[in-house]
């Protein structure tokens, strides 16, 4: 009995509740309601007439050790990463758009004088669908907000994303180097008939 | 005592169940749960904590903590429209796996 009244049962549940709070999967309000559920456990436990040490020992035992619960409560309380990398491809996607935007500016500075011969019909196309350049970043935007407020956001998903969006800039590439390369060959015709 | 697939797979609907019957909070659900199946539902008590958080997530409950008699403050639960929408679902899928069962074994499943 001696040893029964040495135990310090607010001592050893914060201990235990310490340890599970290292985790950082295991958020303060978690910590909280697994606190209530043991305590009220343990007076369950004690009506039967057990000792506090033994009431806490089971009860403990019972909600599970920090090794069970630990990746139970990592699938509902999902870090912001997989929100951050969405922001992060949305940015580096949008940067690409800009580029070839920019790229596409290139063939009016290879342009020859007025007198010269017009950009090849291809070129003059993608030159004038330059404008459009804006819809995907904005199109990969608008999914972004999605992301963030949607109500289930455990799911890891900038995976899909991260691939969605260097598909849409391999093929944005693809038209726009050819519409570059063909004034450069156009114009290195003209240099050699000269 | 039933496997740890089945406990799992029923976890949602019987916390669906038991919150028909009114606002609740985690302890008193694992002891009605326990109480109600003759104490073969065993679940690993902490573990009910992240379900009911889901649970929560996917608004077919919410919860409010509040001072119990005792002074302790405690999480209570409760039952919001979309729960009761996926508690009917709950129902026809496990009466469907019920009745198959039954044909199956040409008696309704016994407790023995």
């Amino acid at each position: 009995m001696e040893h029964v009244s040495q135990f310090d049962l607010n001592a050893a549940l914060r201990l235990w509740l310490e340890r599970l709070g290292q985790s950082p999967q295991v958020k303060v309000e978690n910590l909280k309601e697994l606190e209530s559920h043991v305590l009220d456990s343990v007076t369950q436990l004690q009506t039967k007439g057990l000792s506090s040490e033994e009431s806490f020992l089971i009860a403990t035992h019972r909600a599970g050790s920090p090794a069970q619960l630990e990746p139970e409560f990592a699938k509902v309380n999902r870090s912001p990463l997989n929100k951050i990398i969405h922001g992060l491809i949305l940015v580096v996607f949008s940067v690409g758009c800009w580029l070839l935007w920019a790229i596409l500016h290139l063939p009016n500075l290879m342009r020859p004088a007025p007198q010269g011969r017009p950009l090849p019909g291809f070129t003059q196309f993608m030159v004038g669908c330059g404008s459009y350049w804006a819809v995907p970043p904005l199109l990969a935007a608008g999914y972004c907000p999605y992301v963030w407020t949607r109500k289930h956001g455990g799911r890891s998903s900038w995976m899909g994303f991260f691939a969605a969006t260097i598909a849409i800039l391999f093929f944005l590439i693809l038209p726009t180097l050819i519409a570059i390369l063909l004034p450069m060959i156009d114009f290195m015709n003209q240099l050699v008939s000269k | 005592m039933l496997s740890k697939e089945l406990v799992a797979a029923s976890t949602v609907p019987l916390v669906l169940s038991v919150l028909t019957q009114g606002e609740s909070y985690g302890y008193e659900l694992i002891q009605r749960v326990r109480e109600l199946s003759g104490n073969r539902i065993e679940w690993t008590e902490g573990m009910l904590y992240p379900v009911l958080h889901w649970m929560e997530d996917e608004d077919l409950i919410e919860a409010e903590w509040r001072e119990a008699e005792t002074g302790r403050k405690r999480k209570y639960y409760r039952l919001r429209k979309e729960g009761r929408k996926a508690l009917q679902d709950e129902k026809q899928q496990w009466m469907s796996v019920h009745e198959t069962l039954a044909k199956l074994w040409n008696t309704y499943p016994s407790s023995t």
